[in-house]
C-alpha cells in the first residue's frame, strides 16, 4: 500500500486548493455572464479538458503516447450509460464515480501489456483498443443499444437554481447554465486530484521515468507499475471526461467515440501545452468554441462550406494552428505566459539590464 | 533576446486573435429577442427551425429540406400565414457524425444536440420542424420535452416518433418502418408463394423495426435468413458485413431478399450480389430504394413502397406545382440542379415540399392566435392535403404520419432517370400505429386538390 501513501501529496495542499476553488467560482460566475449556447460548448469544453488532463499526465508526466483515450471515454460512458439506462434514479455523482473506476479498470488491462511496449508500438497498441471499442459497442447491441446507442436523461434544472433566472427563456437559459456549471464544477475536481498528483512523490517519480528509466530503477522505482499506474489515472480520468460528456449530450453512441478523436485529443493537449494544468484547460476551451472558428473563417473568407475548402477547414485551422504554436511556442500556449508576466512585470524594474542585440 | 521576445510576442499575438474571433463569434450573438409569451413568435412573424445534413455522410438528403424552405419562401411571397412570414432556421449537424470528419463542415465538435441548442436557446425557436435522422433526432427527445419545444415532422420511419403519452407534442412524417415491414409481408404472401424468404437490415431502429413489420405481418422468417449489417461500417469502408450477408443467403437458396439499406448501401449489396452470380427477387424498403442514389441497373424490376406521385405522371397537379415552387426559389437553387420546367423531381424534393406544406396547414388552421399547445391541438384535428397518395393523419393516439403506401416496382428506362413505377392496380395499403393494426387496402390512391391560397 505504499504506493497508495505515496499518492499523498508531501507538500501543503492548502495553497492548491485554495486556487482551485478560486478558479472554480470565477468560471462559475463567467457562466452566469455567457450565452445559454456558450454555456453548453463550455460544459462540452469542461469534459474534455479532463480527458486532455488524463492524457497529458500520461504523456506528459510518464513519458508514454496513448491513441487509445478516446476508447477509454467510450468505456467509462458506457459504463455510466449502462448503469443509467437501469437505474434511473441513481444520484448524478455515483454514476460519475463509476464511469472514473470502470475506466481505470480498463486502463489496468489494457496498461499490462501495453507497458512492456514503447514509442510507436504502445501507439499501435493503444489505437487497435480504440479501434475496436466502436465495433464492440455496435455488436452487443442488448447491452450497449447498438448503433442507435443508449439516451440519459437531459439534466434537470433544480428549482432553486431555476429561481435565480427571470424572463421568457428562463428555463432555457437556466438549463444550459446549469450542464455548464455542473460540468465545471466537476472538472475542478478533477484538476484539484490531478495537481495534487504533479506534486505528490509519484509524480516526482514519473517525471524521473520519463527522463532516465535507469536512473528511475536505480532510485527504486518499480518501472512496470509506475507506467501501469500512469495508464490507469490516465484511463480513470478519460472514464470520466467521457460519462460527462455524454451525459451532457443526452446519450451514449458509438459514433461519438471514432478514432479520430484520440488524435483530436492529442492536438488539443500539444496546442495547450503537455503537461500542465491550463494546458488542458486552454484545451478544453479550443475545443469547445472551434465550431464558431470554423463558421466564422468560412463567413470570412466566404468559402463555400460544402466545396472541398469549406470540408476540410476545421482540420486546416487545427494544422495551421498547431503550425504556428510548434514553431513560436514548442511547448504549448501555456508557455507562453512566462512572456506575459515579463511583459506585466519586469518593465518598472528592469531598465538597467541592457539587451545585446 | 529580443528575437525570442518578438516571437513570442507574434504567437501571443496570433492565438489571441483567434481565440477572439472564436469566443467573439459565440458571445455576441447573444439573446436579443423581443420578450413574447410564445417563443418565435412575433406580431409579423414565426420561427422555426430543423437540424439536417447539410454536409458529410449524409448530404444527399439536403435537398429535403430546402424544398421545405423553398415552400416556405413560397408562402411567404404571398402573404405568409395569417399574416405571418415564417423564418425557417436550417443548421447542418452531419447527421450527428460530425466527430467522423466525413466531409461534415460544422465542426468536430457538432452534435445533433448542440445544434438543437442553438435553435432553442440562441435563436428561440417556436418548434422544431423537419428535423432529420433516426439516431439524431432520439438524441434531442429528452431535450425538447424538457424545454417544451414541439418536435414536428421527424424525417424518420422510426417508430419512436410515436409515443404521444410520453411525448405528447412529438410527430413523426413518413410511413414507419413497421408500417411498411407489414405491407411487404402482404405483398410476400400473396405474390411469392412457396419462396424462401431472407431480410437483411441495418442494425438499428430501420433494420429492427423492418423486421418487427415482417414478422407483425405474419411471415415467418429463419433466423438463418435475418441478417443485419453495421452503418458504420460505411465510415471505415469495410464491406466484410456485407459479403457475408449475400453469401449467406445465396447458400442458403434464399429466393426473395427483403431489405433495409440506406441507397449507399443498396448499391453495395446489388453489387455484391451480383459479383457473387446470385439474382433473388429483392424487396427494398423506400429509403433505401431511392433509384436516383443507388443508380444500379440490378435494381431493376425490385419491389419498393412509394408514398408520393410517380415522378413522370401528368395527372397530379401537385407534380407541376412542386416544380413551380423549387423552381422560384432562386437562393436554394444549388440544391436542385438541373431543375428545368419539365424535368422530373426526385423523393426527396417530394418529401421536403409535403411536410412543408403540412406545417403551413396546420399553422393556418391554429388562427390569429399561435402558442405550442395550439400547434400541438392543430396538428391533431388538421385534416391535411398534400403531395402524398396516402393519408396524412395523427389522432391522440397516433402521432406517426403517413399511414402506408403503394407497392412500386424500380424502373430503369433506358438510359434516362430511373425511378419507382407505381403498381398498375394503384392499390394503396394503409395501417395503423399498433401491433394488430389490420392493413386497409384501398383500390386507388389519394390525389388532394392543391388548396387555393396555395396556388
Amino acid at each position: 500500500m505504499d504506493w497508495w501513501r505515496s499518492l499523498r501529496t508531501q507538500e501543503t495542499t492548502h495553497s492548491r486548493f485554495i486556487g482551485m476553488l478560486s478558479l472554480t467560482v470565477l468560471t462559475l460566475v463567467i457562466t452566469f455572464f455567457l450565452p445559454p449556447v456558450a454555456d453548453s460548448q463550455l460544459a462540452g469544453g469542461a469534459a474534455i479538458a479532463i480527458v486532455v488532463l488524463g492524457l497529458s499526465w500520461l504523456t506528459g508526466w510518464s513519458g508514454q503516447i496513448s491513441l487509445g483515450n478516446s476508447g477509454f471515454m467510450a468505456v467509462g460512458a458506457y459504463a455510466a450509460g449502462i448503469w443509467a439506462h437501469h437505474h434511473t434514479s441513481t444520484p448524478l455523482v455515483f454514476t460519475l464515480i463509476l464511469a472514473l473506476v470502470v475506466g481505470g479498470i480498463s486502463g489496468l488491462i489494457i496498461a499490462i501489456p501495453s507497458t512492456r511496449l514503447r514509442g510507436p508500438y504502445l501507439a499501435g497498441m493503444t489505437l487497435a483498443f480504440s479501434a475496436a471499442v466502436t465495433p464492440l459497442a455496435q455488436n452487443f447491441s442488448s447491452v450497449t443499444g447498438g448503433e442507435g446507442g443508449l439516451f440519459f436523461n437531459s439534466l434537470v434544472t433544480p428549482k432553486w437554481f431555476l429561481h435565480l433566472f427571470s424572463g421568457p427563456y428562463a428555463a432555457i437559459n437556466a438549463n444550459a447554465q446549469w450542464s455548464a456549471d455542473l460540468a465545471v464544477v466537476v472538472a475542478g475536481v478533477m484538476f484539484f486530484f490531478m495537481a495534487n498528483l504533479f506534486h505528490s512523490r509519484t509524480g516526482r517519480a514519473m517525471r524521473l521515468v520519463r527522463d532516465n528509466d535507469v536512473a528511475a530503477e536505480l532510485m527504486g522505482v518499480n518501472l512496470a507499475r509506475a507506467r501501469t499506474s500512469a495508464f490507469v489515472v490516465s484511463a480513470a480520468f478519460a472514464g470520466i471526461g467521457g460519462a460527462l460528456y455524454s451525459l451532457l449530450q443526452a446519450s451514449v453512441r458509438p459514433e461519438t467515440f471514432p478514432i479520430g478523436l484520440s488524435i483530436t485529443l492529442l492536438t488539443l493537449m500539444v496546442l495547450g501545452g503537455i503537461g500542465t494544468l491550463s494546458g488542458a484547460v486552454i484545451g478544453g476551451i479550443i475545443y469547445s468554441f472551434s465550431t464558431n472558428l470554423v463558421a466564422h473563417v468560412n463567413s470570412l473568407t466566404g468559402v463555400n462550406p460544402t466545396s472541398n475548402v469549406g470540408a476540410n477547414m476545421q482540420g486546416m485551422i487545427f494544422s495551421v494552428l498547431l503550425i504556428v504554436t510548434m514553431l513560436f511556442a514548442p511547448r504549448g500556449i501555456v508557455s507562453l505566459k512566462t512572456p506575459l508576466r515579463r511583459l506585466f512585470r519586469a518593465r518598472p524594474l528592469a531598465p538597467a539590464a541592457k539587451e545585446v542585440h | 533576446m529580443f528575437k525570442g521576445r518578438l516571437r513570442r510576442t507574434m504567437t501571443l499575438l496570433s492565438v489571441s486573435a483567434l481565440a477572439l474571433g472564436m469566443v467573439s463569434t459565440g458571445l455576441l450573438t447573444g439573446s436579443a429577442n423581443a420578450a413574447n409569451s410564445t417563443p418565435g413568435v412575433t406580431a409579423n412573424s414565426i420561427t422555426i427551425g430543423a437540424t439536417v445534413p447539410l454536409s458529410g455522410l449524409a448530404a444527399t438528403y439536403a435537398p429535403v429540406s430546402a424544398a421545405a424552405n423553398a415552400v416556405f419562401t413560397w408562402v411567404n411571397k404571398h402573404g405568409g400565414v395569417n399574416g405571418r412570414k415564417i423564418k425557417f432556421i436550417r443548421l447542418d449537424d452531419c447527421y450527428n457524425l460530425a466527430a467522423y470528419g466525413l466531409g461534415c463542415t460544422a465542426g468536430a465538435s457538432v452534435t445533433t444536440l448542440s445544434q438543437t441548442q442553438v435553435l432553442v436557446a440562441q435563436d428561440h425557436v417556436f418548434a422544431t420542424v423537419g428535423s432529420l435522422g433516426t439516431a439524431a433526432q432520439d438524441s434531442v427527445l429528452s431535450y425538447l420535452k424538457t424545454n417544451g419545444v414541439p418536435q414536428l415532422f421527424v424525417n424518420s420511419g422510426s417508430i419512436d416518433w410515436n409515443q404521444p403519452s410520453k411525448y405528447p407534442s412529438l410527430f413523426g412524417y413518413q410511413p414507419s418502418y413497421v408500417a411498411e415491414g407489414k405491407i411487404f409481408a402482404k405483398y410476400i404472401k400473396a405474390n411469392d408463394v412457396g419462396q424462401t424468404i431472407g431480410f437483411i437490415g441495418q442494425n438499428d431502429d430501420f433494420g429492427t423495426n423492418g423486421l418487427l413489420g415482417l414478422q407483425d405481418g405474419g411471415l415467418n422468417l429463419l433466423p438463418a435468413n435475418t441478417l443485419t449489417y453495421n452503418a458504420a461500417d460505411g465510415i471505415t469502408g469495410s464491406s466484410a458485413d456485407l459479403i457475408a450477408d449475400i453469401g449467406t443467403l445465396q447458400k442458403n437458396g434464399v429466393q426473395v431478399v427483403v431489405l433495409d439499406a440506406v441507397p449507399g448501401f443498396t448499391n453495395g449489396f446489388l453489387t455484391i450480389a451480383k459479383a457473387f452470380g446470385y439474382s433473388p427477387k429483392w424487396i427494398i424498403s423506400s429509403v433505401g430504394s431511392a433509384p436516383d442514389l443507388v443508380n444500379n441497373a440490378s435494381e431493376a424490376s425490385a419491389i419498393t413502397t412509394d408514398y408520393f406521385p410517380e415522378i413522370t405522371t401528368t395527372s397530379d397537379p401537385w407534380v407541376p406545382w412542386v416544380r413551380k415552387v423549387l423552381r422560384a426559389d432562386t437562393a436554394d437553387a444549388s440544391y436542385f440542379p438541373g431543375l428545368t420546367a419539365t424535368s422530373p423531381l426526385t423523393g426527396n424534393e417530394f418529401y421536403g415540399a409535403g411536410w412543408a406544406v403540412a406545417f403551413v396547414e396546420a399553422l393556418k388552421a391554429e388562427g390569429k392566435n399561435v402558442t405550442r399547445a395550439g400547434i400541438v391541438k392543430s396538428m391533431l384535428s388538421t385534416t391535411f392535403a398534400t403531395p402524398s397518395i396516402t393519408p396524412l393523419k395523427y389522432s391522440k393516439t397516433n402521432h406517426q404520419g403517413m399511414q402506408g403506401g403503394a407497392i412500386a416496382i424500380i424502373a430503369y428506362n433506358g438510359g434516362k432517370v430511373p425511378f419507382k413505377a407505381l403498381e398498375l392496380s394503384h392499390t394503396v395499403f394503409t395501417t395503423g400505429g399498433t401491433k394488430s393494426s389490420p392493413i386497409t387496402v384501398t383500390s386507388h390512391f389519394i390525389i388532394n386538390p392543391i388548396p387555393s391560397w396555395l396556388k
